[in-house]
């Protein structure tokens, strides 16, 4: 009788929860201080920002001028430079290619190390360095786009060197406009592909073994057995990679204020960048709030699809 | 033969791929342990290899940034930050695990989005607050926000954790009279313990890691943490390579350290509340 | 059960206990009353802070007065000051602090106009903290930014002189590129971007004057000027072009490059000289023409709210006087801003500086004294400037948008 009703209750939807407490003051205590914590240090902020984002430097309310002002300044797209000289291009855009150059390279790479570091004696050691990179604090990181692209004793130059790439070999990357992006971009690449790289590991070991066996039986090539089985069963993953790395790529701070500081000729900058320094340098709020505002709308899309997927979990 | 060879070649590429990751760290700890002038040109030219650990003590007590200072400050904040929010959230996860109320999904779904949220969005507000709570430039007022930050994904994570535990347990111990609290305290969290390791582990290394918010918050010398004094040391300071590259060294062994030692809770955390399984 | 309940009762006792005895005992030791002493400010820590000890020694020990010495970063000051001078406090009885800081906060700042003697001083030095005619800050001593600094044993070798026009400047620049092992003439540093700025506000003063200069400073000169331009375009952007000029490349190395001869001159401060394997071996020379030159010293204030005005007023007269100042110039590293220091107290290389000086004018650094965004700005834009020297002129137009 006991197991019957236990069974039920399981039955029973999700978010109902479980009718365990029907004293309607005890879920208060238990929420309490995480609420209040969050209102106070995060929702209450980030409704402030908006609000200032509305308001001019001298606190009258203007609107969406703001908005309109930020956008067509060349510091957030430079339509005369992109895309056929070198950046700066404007803060958006430079967001925009960290999204182009950086998914891709990281999904793909984390995929590939996946596959081959399946069966491999040892692959554990590897993937724990090439884990290395999303444990450090990225400071670190940007210091290591600094020095490994150094012309003097960048290790990255010497390998150009070798190839033959003189004139990339012979510059260091984050003095110059025309690679500085690339630099931190690549070091992000670095830090980065060990989450995608997990990710994709634990969506491998979860697909059974029977499906293959299944499709050997049929003949399939080791190639169809990818394409057909693989592939679509890590949908999943890969929405949950491609989502994250999005949402990192957005909010990037920490590797460019160290790699360039945004810089030179703001060849780098990003927009977590930009609002930084007109919060913190230019003591310009309102700018600022928009900056952040607009940051923080890009990041809504992934921010909602995790939600959707965090509550619908069973 | 055919299984022979790939197998061959994806051993190599592993390799290849172990070396070339590798390549960045070891060149940092390279450069951390030889003198300036060895590495002027390279590290990789060993004619003359003196390694040293001159440049770790130059870091621990450089005259303007000392790090060592910087690291004492970083695991004081980053303990009391770890402690603090896991013990909230725990008890919010619960919550949200056990219990039903108005206004329960929507309460969830905005902590949720939280998450997402990019530090800039409060970051001037934030900084006003601390001024006006008098928590400016404190330990206290940097591990309240990092508390906070770190609780949306905490409760996430733990509150999934929550519904996998058989509920028959908690059941018996409420027939037994427990108070809701009790039965938290004494037979939940004991038997959370691999998921507490986790949110813990992670949490320590997110404050230890984080620049961001201690650039708002701290700017004494005595109360910089240790990310903090490394960027300072190559940007105001003007700190040769040697020695910053032990600084490097002695700052990011920390969180790999605990990952090296939590590393099936590290793992499990970062994807275990992304993906199923 | 009963023994759990048991044990946690006393631990809460005996917490309870403890506690008491704790601030019963704090309450009743009161510590002795100290004796009368100064409290001084300044940025300096480390080897800097050694060096200024001596100092502060030699006022004890003449006036009897003790000083104690605390180390504040400026940037640290400005954010805790404010609150304090608020509240009627201050944590000093004589600070060190940026001068514009100073001509901003003079509400809070006792008026040393009877102290200070701005004929004492090199011209230029005293305005900088001089409001309606009152003095609130006092000069201590400084790094200047004088010129091009080489390595005497390298121009002996190559036969090289100091130039004494512009001709024969270009000239050596150009028999310097010849030189075999010859990365660029002037080696480029980059620090935050100050050392570009440095040498950028070098040519300014030299081939636009001090009022230009100070112009450019208040805003009412823009950087896209005419004379402004002129000075870009044929003085500082052809040696961009000919790459007289290195790659900004990392400070320290630099350094490293300089000195072993891949670069032959290096255009740095004076605190130079405290950087290098062989201080005798240092030579330096100014752009031909300048008359004016960076010079920030260090100023000194005395808050309003100092319990010992007297005493502070005379440890102010005797740090920015010439005793003072000598005994710090002796140590290496410093130059004087009290025109009342003798030439031989300083070290053969500071003497070098201070020669340069005699009858020049002294100005503020540009970048630091507007700050903001134009200073990173600036920076920026003048690492693009180095990257792309063609582009100068987008440069200029980038720096007046953000100029005052």
């Amino acid at each position: 009788m006991g197991n019957c009703i236990s069974e039920d209750r399981r039955k029973s939807t999700l978010m109902a929860g479980d009718e365990m407490s029907q004293k309607n003051t005890t879920p208060l205590f238990f929420l309490a201080p995480a609420v209040i914590l969050i209102i106070v240090f995060v929702i209450y902020p980030i409704v402030q920002t908006l609000w200032l984002s509305f308001l001019s430097p001298k606190g009258e309310f203007v609107g969406l001028r703001n908005y309109a002002q930020i956008l067509r300044s060349k510091e957030i797209i430079n339509s005369d430079r992109f895309p056929f000289e070198c950046p700066p291009w404007g803060a958006l855009i430079h967001n925009a290619v960290w999204i182009a150059i950086h998914l891709p390279l990281t999904v793909f790479l984390g995929l590939f190390f996946a596959i081959i570091l399946k069966d491999v004696k040892g692959a554990s050691i590897i993937k724990s360095i090439v884990f290395l990179g999303m444990v450090m604090p990225m400071v670190v990181g940007g210091l290591m786009a600094k020095f490994l692209f150094d012309k003097d004793i960048g290790i990255v130059n010497v390998v150009l060197r070798f190839i033959g790439l003189h004139s990339l070999a012979d510059i260091s990357w984050t003095y110059h406009p025309e690679t500085a992006l690339l630099a931190t971009i690549l070091i992000g690449v670095w830090m980065w592909t060990g989450f995608s790289m997990i990710v994709y590991s634990a969506a491998l070991a979860a697909i059974p073994r029977e499906y293959y066996e299944a499709a050997e039986i049929d003949g399939a090539s080791s190639f169809r057995k990818f394409i057909h089985i693989t592939l679509p069963l890590l949908k999943p993953a890969t929405l949950v990679v491609v989502v994250m790395t999005v949402l990192w790529e957005l909010k990037i701070f920490d590797i460019v204020y160290v790699a360039t500081g945004g810089g030179p000729g703001e060849a780098s900058m990003v927009l977590a960048i930009l609002m930084y320094i007109k919060a913190f340098v230019a003591f310009n709020f309102s700018e600022a709030a928009v900056l952040a505002t607009l940051l923080t709308l890009l990041t809504l899309p992934p921010a909602i699809w995790i939600a959707k997927t965090a509550v619908g979990r069973k | 033969m055919k299984g022979k060879v790939s197998t061959v070649v994806a051993h190599v590429v592993a390799l290849l791929i172990g070396v070339v990751w590798i390549l960045p760290v070891v060149s940092i700890f390279m450069v951390a342990i030889r003198p300036i002038r060895e590495i002027l040109h390279g590290w990789w030219n060993f004619k003359e290899f003196h390694p040293t650990l001159k440049n770790f003590v130059e870091a621990l007590n450089h005259p303007t940034t000392p790090l060592g200072r910087g690291l004492l400050n970083s695991f004081i904040i980053a303990s009391l930050a770890m402690i603090t929010p896991v013990f909230i959230a725990a008890l919010a996860a619960y919550a949200f695990a056990r219990f039903s109320f108005p206004i329960k999904t929507y309460l969830f779904l905005t902590i949720i989005i939280m998450m997402a949220m990019p530090q800039q969005m409060v970051a001037i507000p934030l900084f006003q607050i601390m001024i006006k709570l008098g928590l400016i430039n404190t330990y206290l007022g940097l591990i309240l926000v990092h508390t906070a930050w770190g609780l949306p994904w905490i409760i996430l994570f733990l509150r999934n954790f929550f519904l996998t535990l058989p509920i028959e347990v908690e059941e018996a111990a409420r027939v037994d009279g427990a108070s809701d609290f009790q039965i938290f305290l004494r037979i939940v969290l004991p038997m959370s313990l691999p998921a507490l390791l986790s949110v813990t582990a992670l949490q320590f290394t997110w404050v230890w890691n984080d620049f961001f918010l201690a650039l708002l918050i701290v700017y004494s010398p005595d109360k910089l943490v240790a990310t903090q004094r490394i960027v300072w040391m190559k940007g105001k300071y003007h700190t040769p390579w040697d020695t910053l590259c032990a600084g490097a060294t002695l700052v990011m062994i920390v969180p790999v350290i605990i990952y090296a030692v939590f590393q099936k809770y590290y793992v499990k955390g970062m994807v275990g509340w992304v993906i199923k399984g | 059960m009963a023994a759990a309940g048991e044990a946690k009762t006393l631990i809460i006792v005996v917490g309870i206990v403890c506690l008491l005895i704790g601030f019963g005992a704090g309450w009743m030791v009161k510590p002795a009353p100290a004796p009368m002493k100064l409290v001084v400010i300044g940025p300096w820590s480390g080897a800097e802070m050694e060096s200024f000890m001596p100092v502060l020694g030699a006022f004890a020990v003449e006036k009897g007065i003790m000083v104690e010495y605390r180390t504040y970063r400026a940037e640290d000051l400005a954010t805790i000051l404010p609150a304090q001078f608020k509240a009627g406090k201050a944590p000093a009885d004589v600070i060190f602090m940026w001068a514009w800081w100073i001509r901003n906060n003079t509400e809070h700042i006792l008026d040393i106009s009877d102290i200070i003697d701005s004929a004492d001083f090199m011209p230029g030095i005293v305005d900088q903290v001089t409001v309606d005619g009152k003095v609130y800050g006092a000069p201590y001593t400084g790094k200047v930014k004088p010129g091009f600094w080489y390595r005497i044993s390298f121009f002996e070798e190559h036969n090289l002189k100091v130039p004494t026009t512009w001709e024969e400047f270009t000239t050596l620049l150009e028999n310097i590129s010849a030189i075999d092992g010859i990365v660029a003439p002037i080696a480029s540093g980059d620090g935050v971007g100050w050392p570009l700025s440095d040498v950028t506000e070098h040519f300014i003063l030299t081939f636009g004057g001090t009022d230009l200069f100070e112009g450019l400073i208040n805003g009412s000169v823009s950087w896209t000027s005419d004379e402004v331009k002129a000075i870009f375009k044929d003085k500082l952007v052809p040696l961009l072009k000919k790459e007289y000029f290195s790659e900004p490349d990392d400070w320290t190395l630099i350094l490293e490059n300089w000195w072993e001869g891949k670069h032959a001159l290096y255009f740095m401060g004076s605190w130079i000289t405290g950087m290098v394997d062989d201080p005798t071996d240092l030579g330096v020379f100014s752009l031909p023409g300048a008359k004016a030159f960076v010079f920030c010293p260090d100023f000194m204030f005395i808050p309003k709210y100092t319990k010992h005005p007297t005493e502070a007023k005379e440890l102010v007269k005797f740090l920015s006087g010439a005793e003072g100042q000598t005994i710090q110039v002796r140590q290496g590293g410093h130059i004087a801003t009290n025109l009342n220091v003798e030439l031989s107290a300083y070290p053969e290389v500071d003497k070098k500086v201070a020669q340069l000086l005699q009858g020049a004018t002294a100005v503020t650094d540009l970048d630091d004294t507007i700050g903001g965004e134009f200073q990173t700005t600036f920076w920026d834009q003048l690492k693009y400037l180095w990257a792309h020297p063609d582009e100068w002129e987008t440069v200029l137009a980038k720096i007046e948008e953000k100029a005052p």
